[in-house]
Order: C-alpha cells, then sequence, then structure tokens
C-alpha cells in the first residue's frame, strides 16, 4: 500500500463516519431517555431513504432538500408513533425485554408495508454528483460522500446546538443523567420523552435520505446500518454522544482498513462481530473502558 | 386460584396427560383419511415449526433469554444433515448428529453472550446470527451461498416424513414438559424472575443459561435436519438468514411464551400461515406478525394462551355471577 | 474457637466514595452478631460483599478459613452464606412454596432423596407463612415478604445468615415475632449477623455488636458496653436522636 493509497482509505473512512454518527445518533438519544433499543430505527432509515428518493423522482426535489424535509417529516412520524403506542414505550430504567420485542414488531411492519408499496427491487437516487469526484493531486474524493459528510456534520452541529442551547436540548441530558431528580426539579417527563422520540426517529428517517444517496437500497435497506448503529453506540458507550462519534470513526476505520486482511466476501462480519465483541469487552464503551484502566492504574 | 393454576401438580391430575397423548393419537392417524399432498405437507412442516418454536421457548420462554439467533442452529442442523446423508449416514442418525453440533455451537456462543442480560444478550444474538450467515455463504465445501443439495438413493415417501416429523415435535412436547417440571426448570423460572436473587438462592445461572441454550439448540437443529432432508434442498440465506431467527422466535411469542402449549400453538399457527399466506402474499405475513407482536407486546403478554386463560377466566366470573342470587 | 468468617481490611470504593474502609472483624460460630450503624454506613455493602455481589476493591474474606473474596454468589451459598435483602427479592412469577422450593433444592444441601414437601412446610411454619403457601408471591403484604425473604434464605440451610433489616417497616408486634424467630434459628445452629436500625431489638437478640461509619468500623464488643461508648452515642445515637 502506498502513502497516496493509505490517504485515500483514511478520507474515505472519515467521510463514512461523519454518516455513521448521524445514523447512530437518533438511536442514542432514544436509548439514553428512555432506555428503548430501538430495533424498529432500521424501518425508518429505511423509510427516509424512500421519502427522499420519492420526493426526487416524482416532485424532482433535490435529495439534500428532501434530506432536510425529513427531519420535520420524521419528527412528526415518530411523535405519532410514541403517541400511539402509548404504555408500551414507558421512561424506564433499564432496557426491558419487551420494549424490545416492541420496537422489533414495529420494525417488521415497516419493512413488509415498505415491500407491499414498492417491492423488493433496489432501488437508487442517482444525481449528477454520484459519480462525480474531486481531485487533489492523487487524491480523489468522490463528492457525493463529500456532501453527504457535510450533510451529516451541519445536522449533527444543529443537534448539538438544541441539547446545549435549548430548554428542550438541556431536560434531555438531564433525564439522561438522572430521571429520578429530573422529576423532582419538575421537568416534564413524558413529554421530553415524546419529543425525544420525534427527535431520534427524524434524525433516523434523515440518514436513511443520507445513505441513500451513497447505497441502492430495498425496504431490507436498514438492517445492516441498524446492526451498525448498534456497533457505534456500544462502542460509544450507549448514551453519549461524544461517544457516538468516537465509536463511528471506530467502525468506519475498521471496516475499511480491515480489506487488507479479511477476504472482502467476509466484509460484513466485521460489524456483526464487532458488535458481540464491543457488547461483551467494552460494557461502558471505549470511554468506559479508558476509565477502568486509568483507575486501575492509579491504585 | 390463579396460583393454583400455575402450578398444575401433574400427580394431582393424572388425566391431564390425556389430551395430549389423544391428539397424539389422532395425528398420527390422520394420513389414514388419505390427506392430499399438500396437506400432508403443511402439516409436516408445522411439525418441524413447532419443535423449533418448543426448542426456542425453553431459552426464550423459561430461562427468559430472548434470542434473534436460532437460525445459527436451525442452519447447522440442515447442514449436519444433509452434509452427513451425502457421506452416507442413516438419515435417523444424522439427526442426533445435528443436536450434538447444534449444542456444541450454543456453548460457543452462550459462553461470551450469557455475560450479558437481557436486552443485550438479544442484540448479540443478532451478531451471531448474520456472522454465522456471513461464514456460511463463503464456505466453499457446502457451495456457499448457491446451496446445496441432498441425494438420496431411496425414493422420496412423504408419509415417512410426516411421521419423523410429529416424532419430533412430540419429543420436543415431551422435553419440555419434563424441563418444566425438573429442578433444573425451577431454576430457570428462578433466573427468568430474578436472575440475582436466583444465584442468591444457590442458583448457578450462568450453567442453567448454558444448559437450556443447548436443549434448546439441539431441538431446533433436529427440526432444521429433518426439514433439510424433506426439502433436499438447502442454502445459507434460507436455512441461516435473519428472518429464519425471526420466524423461530415469533411463534413462541405469539403462542404465548413461557407456556406448555404456546409454543405449539404458534407453531401451529405460523406453519399454516406460512403454508397459505407465503405463496399468494410473499410480504403481508411478515406485516401481520409484526402487528401480531405489537398487539401482543401492548395487549397480552401471554399471547394466544394467555387470551385463551383470560377468556376462560372471564366466562367463569360469569358463570359465578349468574350463580349468586342477588 | 477458630471464627467462622473472619474479614480483613476490607475496603470498597465507588468512584471516589469508600463505601467501606478496611473493615476488619470475626465472627464465631453460634453467635448472633448486631451490626449496627447510621444510614448509608456501608452495611448492606458488607453483606454484599461477604455474600459475592460484589467485588471488594481490597481485603479479603475467609470463611471457615478458607479464602471467599470474589467468591460468586451461588458458591457462597453452597457454603452456607446466605443473605436476606433489605429490600425483599421474591421470584414473582412463582407460588410462596416454590420460592422456598428453590432455595431447598439449590441451596448447601440439595440432595435428592427426601421429603421436599414437607421442609417446605417446615420452613413455612417457622417463619409462619404456612397459610399463604399456595398464594402468589406478587400478592403479598411488605410484612409477608420479609417473612419470605427470610424463608426463602433459611431454605438453603445456611450456617451464616446475613440479616438485612428483617424488621424495618414491621410493626412492634410483628418485630417481636421475627426476632424470636431469630433466636430460634440460632439456637437451631446457625450463626447471624444483623443489621438493625432499632437499637432495643440488638440489645435485646444479639451477643456482639459492631459498629459501622461511613465506612470504617466504629467499634465493636458487647451490646452493654456499646451502649455507653461515647465515639458511638456521638456518631450514632447522637446523630440519630
Ligand atoms: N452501587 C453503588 N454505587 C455507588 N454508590 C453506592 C452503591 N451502593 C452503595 N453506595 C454508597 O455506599 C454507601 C454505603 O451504602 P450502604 O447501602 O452499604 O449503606 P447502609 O449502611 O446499608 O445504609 P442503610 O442503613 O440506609 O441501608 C452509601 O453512601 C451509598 O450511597
Ligand atoms: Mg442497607
Amino acid at each position: 500500500m502506498t502513502f497516496v493509497d493509505f490517504l485515500n482509505l483514511l478520507i474515505s473512512a472519515l467521510l463514512l463516519a461523519g454518516t455513521y454518527a448521524a445514523m447512530a445518533i437518533g438511536m442514542t438519544v432514544i436509548y439514553g431517555v428512555m432506555k428503548i433499543v430501538n430495533l424498529a430505527h432500521a424501518g425508518f432509515l429505511m423509510l427516509g431513504a424512500y421519502f427522499v428518493y420519492e420526493l426526487h423522482e416524482r416532485a424532482g426535489l433535490h435529495p439534500l432538500l428532501g434530506v432536510l424535509l425529513a427531519f420535520p417529516a420524521f419528527y412528526v412520524v415518530g411523535v405519532l408513533v410514541h403517541w400511539a403506542l402509548g404504555r408500551g414505550v414507558p421512561v424506564s430504567d433499564k432496557p426491558t425485554l419487551a420494549s424490545l420485542l416492541l420496537m422489533f414488531g414495529l420494525w417488521l411492519v415497516l419493512q413488509n408495508i415498505g415491500y407491499l408499496v414498492w417491492g423488493t427491487d433496489d432501488r437508487a437516487i442517482l444525481t449528477p454528483m454520484t459519480f462525480a469526484t474531486i481531485r487533489f493531486g492523487e487524491i480523489t474524493i468522490p463528492k457525493i460522500g463529500l456532501v453527504v459528510f457535510a450533510s451529516a456534520v451541519i445536522s449533527l452541529a444543529a443537534l448539538e446546538f438544541v441539547l446545549h442551547r435549548t430548554w428542550f436540548g438541556r431536560s434531555i441530558r438531564a433525564l439522561i443523567q438522572n430521571r429520578y431528580s429530573c422529576r423532582i426539579v419538575g421537568i416534564p417527563v413524558e413529554r421530553t420523552a415524546r419529543r425525544t422520540f420525534g427527535l431520534g426517529i427524524a434524525f433516523a428517517g434523515a440518514a436513511g435520505g443520507l445513505l441513500a444517496l451513497l447505497y441502492p437500497f430495498s425496504p431490507d435497506f436498514g438492517r445492516p446500518f441498524l446492526l451498525r448503529s448498534f456497533v457505534i453506540i456500544v462502542l460509544g458507550g450507549l448514551e453519549s454522544f461524544s461517544g457516538v462519534f468516537v465509536g463511528s470513526l471506530i467502525l468506519a476505520l475498521v471496516e475499511t482498513f480491515s480489506i487488507f486482511i479479511v477476504p472482502s466476501s467476509y466484509q460484513p462480519a466485521i460489524s456483526f462481530s464487532l458488535l458481540v465483541v464491543a457488547l461483551i469487552v467494552l460494557p461502558g464503551g471505549v470511554a468506559g473502558f479508558a476509565a477502568r484502566m486509568r483507575s486501575r492504574r492509579a491504585e | 386460584m390463579s396460583a393454583a393454576e400455575r402450578s398444575p401438580g401433574l400427580a394431582a391430575r393424572p388425566l391431564a396427560v390425556l389430551p395430549p397423548l389423544i391428539l397424539l393419537g389422532l395425528l398420527a392417524a390422520l394420513p389414514l383419511l388419505n390427506l392430499g399432498a399438500n396437506s400432508v405437507k403443511v402439516l409436516f412442516l408445522t411439525f418441524v415449526s413447532i419443535a423449533a418454536s418448543v426448542g426456542w421457548n425453553i431459552l426464550g420462554g423459561f430461562a427468559g433469554q430472548v434470542s434473534f439467533g436460532f437460525a445459527v442452529f436451525y442452519g447447522l442442523g440442515a447442514y449436519t444433515t444433509a452434509v452427513g446423508i451425502n457421506e452416507g449416514l442413516n438419515p435417523y442418525l444424522t439427526y442426533p448428529l445435528a443436536g450434538a453440533v447444534a449444542a456444541l455451537a450454543s456453548l460457543l456462543v452462550g459462553l461470551p453472550t450469557f455475560r450479558l442480560r437481557g436486552p443485550y444478550f438479544a442484540i448479540a444474538t443478532i451478531g451471531v446470527s448474520e456472522a454465522t450467515r456471513v461464514v456460511m455463504t463463503n464456505l466453499e465445501f457446502t457451495g456457499g451461498a448457491s446451496g446445496y443439495r441432498i441425494t438420496e438413493h431411496v425414493p422420496f415417501r412423504q408419509l415417512e416424513h410426516y411421521f419423523t416429523g410429529l416424532m419430533l415435535a412430540a419429543l420436543a412436547v415431551g422435553l419440555s414438559i419434563i424441563v418444566r417440571r425438573s429442578r433444573f426448570g425451577l431454576g430457570l423460572r428462578a433466573i427468568r424472575d430474578d436472575q440475582d436473587a436466583a444465584a442468591d438462592s444457590g442458583v448457578n445461572p450462568y450453567a442453567l443459561k448454558l444448559g437450556a441454550h443447548a436443549i434448546a439448540a439441539a431441538l431446533t437443529a433436529a427440526a432444521g435436519g429433518v426439514y433439510a432432508r424433506y426439502a433436499a434442498f438447502i442454502d445459507p440465506e434460507g436455512v441461516f438468514g435473519f428472518p429464519r431467527g425471526v420466524g423461530i422466535l415469533l411463534m413462541p411469542v405469539i403462542g404465548g411464551v413461557n407456556t406448555i402449549w404456546g409454543p405449539v400453538i404458534g407453531g401451529g399457527v405460523y406453519g399454516v400461515i406460512e403454508e397459505e399466506l407465503v405463496a399468494r402474499f410473499p410480504q403481508l405475513h411478515l406485516l401481520l406478525y409484526g402487528v401480531l407482536v405489537m398487539l401482543i407486546i401492548l395487549f397480552e403478554p401471554g399471547g394466544v394462551v394467555g387470551l385463551l386463560q383470560r377468556t376462560r377466566r372471564f366466562v367463569l366470573r360469569r358463570r359465578e355471577a349468574s350463580w349468586q342470587p342477588s | 474457637m477458630a471464627a467462622l468468617l473472619s474479614v480483613e481490611g476490607l475496603t470498597k470504593r465507588f468512584s471516589g466514595l469508600a463505601a467501606l474502609d478496611q473493615v476488619s472483624f470475626e465472627i464465631r460460630e453460634g453467635e448472633i452478631v448486631g451490626l449496627i450503624g447510621p444510614n448509608g454506613a456501608g452495611k448492606t455493602t458488607l453483606f454484599s460483599i461477604i455474600a459475592g455481589s460484589q467485588p471488594p476493591t481490597s481485603g479479603k474474606i475467609l470463611f471457615e478459613g478458607r479464602d471467599f473474596t470474589r467468591v460468586k454468589p451461588f458458591r457462597a451459598v453452597h457454603a452456607g452464606i446466605a443473605r436476606t435483602h433489605q429490600i425483599p427479592q421474591p421470584f414473582l412469577s412463582m407460588t410462596v412454596r416454590e420460592n422456598v422450593e428453590v432455595g431447598l433444592r439449590f441451596g448447601r444441601d440439595p440432595g435428592g432423596a427426601r421429603n421436599l414437601v414437607k421442609e417446605v412446610t417446615e420452613i413455612l411454619e417457622l417463619v409462619g407463612i404456612a397459610s399463604l403457601e399456595n398464594m402468589a408471591a406478587v400478592t403479598l403484604s411488605v410484612g409477608d415478604l420479609k417473612r419470605l425473604e427470610l424463608a426463602r434464605t433459611l431454605a438453603t440451610r445456611p450456617r451464616l445468615l446475613l440479616c438485612d433489616e428483617v424488621c424495618a417497616g414491621l410493626t412492634e408486634c410483628e418485630m417481636q415475632s421475627i426476632l424470636g424467630l431469630l433466636r430460634r434459628i440460632q439456637a437451631l445452629g446457625t450463626t447471624i449477623i444483623y443489621v438493625e436500625h432499632n437499637l432495643r431489638a440488638i440489645l435485646s437478640t444479639c451477643h456482639h455488636v459492631i459498629v459501622l461509619n461511613f465506612g470504617k468500623k466504629l467499634a465493636e464488643g458487647p451490646p452493654e458496653t456499646m451502649q455507653n461508648d461515647p465515639a458511638v452515642i456521638e456518631a450514632y445515637i447522637g446523630k440519630k436522636a
């Protein structure tokens, strides 16, 4: 491998990491606030892809505009779903199997509605950007990758703003840290949970739209990305926002550079195995692991 | 009253074994009616489903450890039987062999993943299942993704398959009853209720979960093996695919998890729906299952069995009320 | 007589906070030992570590001279260490009888051929909930749950029983009957460490008292001397009053 190859791979890994972070963040906020493992995340990623696709095909809307529209649209969807599921999605202190299975049922429903509406064929969103590249000397960057990365980063920056500068965002962070005292100081837990659910789904939908710009998709689109989202949030320590970036980066780097070690046909197994390893070896995420190491050294 | 329902002592009700035995007898005599080949096929597939469903329930129901990864065992069983038969083994020897292979695999899966609890275990099993599928898709000696064909030099007799399936389902139910009533089963229930409290009562949760996993895996693998011989052709997507694992989980959840008969009912429902709906509306059945799962979690976690019990209680109460002079 | 349990320099830190700090003591076979201390003193944490539910940060636990530090909870039970929880942890899907059966069949002496039904009944009678044997555990009152907790634990046939506030929230009358029960259990040959906030209960029941405060062992000795120990009065009684 030449240095240029290495740089090319590194850049594509970084671009991928940004997209992954946008993909996984929706799962983290929902898990953080109500400890629901949102298996239906896969379904909303898929719906987001078709949302952007349909707007593009039928209304000729630019895909990035579609992604932007996905935020409010899926926010509303998320709030409605949360309302409809009612006591099935309580704010709990521990993830439960009941809510896991409920979200799994929802995923099945969404996925197969997808099949009924769009059939089993792969679709793709093609724009002039899709195959364009930008060259810096010997380094080539796919234009679409850059655009998707930029959109992901902008949306994450917006989220960061919401979390730190708005009352809603502060309630979310407070809930993640200590839901017991939240009730005492009068944070409306249920309402915050509903909006958080909406927020998580909004990000899932928009991220699905972004991913659809990079990969062809079918109603089963979400499954591999669901597993990747798991890997990321587990590596990140499950409910930490900065952890999501660390997790995304690790996964993207591992996936990108493992082609030197693992034959490409085994490639998909990497994130799956990484998931199992991360769950078992890193119960507190990478940060938790680092903290444990530090405290061990201190003693 | 509800407590008495929960622990029906077999000794106290010796007649309780009769209905299942009568059912078994009826099913065994059913082919005398000269059913069409298609009905026999549906019944056969239902038996296979029941065996896997009852197997899953030993881990997922009795011990409360929900796994999305039973396609691993179903697939291993299918491939073990397939390769075994092609290597000249008696088919009936390949089923226990399939069970043994899967039990071994279940240890490999369980040793790391049972360190995790509840939902984390469930998620890890998704990873294990998908990783296994990828590996099997690439395995050359079984033909990789293009599948594997079984060649037997005996004529195909559908009734033989029918009875094999029936026996396997009966074995599974019998085993599940035995486990339920044993010390082992009591330990599993304790783990399901509260793993820490179980350990404080002297139960070794790790060992018992591994045991339940092994039994469940063996039954599921035997089901996979019996199915493979019938189908004569298997491919990784079909037997190792995520939808397979999902199907094995859905049956007991729909029928009623953590009961003896729930998984049987679920397996029956599933087998019939699968055959009747899949051909005509390929996606509708999964949509239906999704809706069912959501309804069950929201309104009746006991599944079909829970619904039946609730109805019975309701009827009994009505009758009681009408007896009382007001 | 050699100690049944000895704890040497036990320390437990929760991210900075020392819930236990260099605690050492010995328990002789056949005693009822009172463990007292204000809220947050580390009593429950001490029990958790002895029973194996939590690992200590450092220190050592010997049971009958063997090293039991970081033992798995079920192994502790098999050796004869059993604990009740401050908040009862029954198996909620089971009946009272089945709850006790778990302990009998998985405890220290899970031996085969014996009369389980009779043994369960004996234990239920001992703790006084025999009439509830077929009730579902979910339906029990707080007082009955406390008794069930004790019954579940006794069913494992412990040699060392760790009782965590079995009387909290009970009426005076109920408390007296539980104290009588503890004395009977002790008379049957079980050693007991008993955590309690009610000093009268401790004085009337225990042979020996250990006082914890902020994770440190403050004092230990016969109950009468503890009552007059100025350090104890200041840390415990003085604050509480
Ligand atoms: N899992 C934990 N994580 C962090 N801190 C803990 C944990 N468990 C206990 N503590 C802290 O350790 C200290 C000792 O707690 P412990 O429950 O042992 O006290 P206690 O003597 O049993 O009190 P009480 O009389 O209220 O039952 C307390 O300050 C408590 O907050
Ligand atoms: Mg305490």
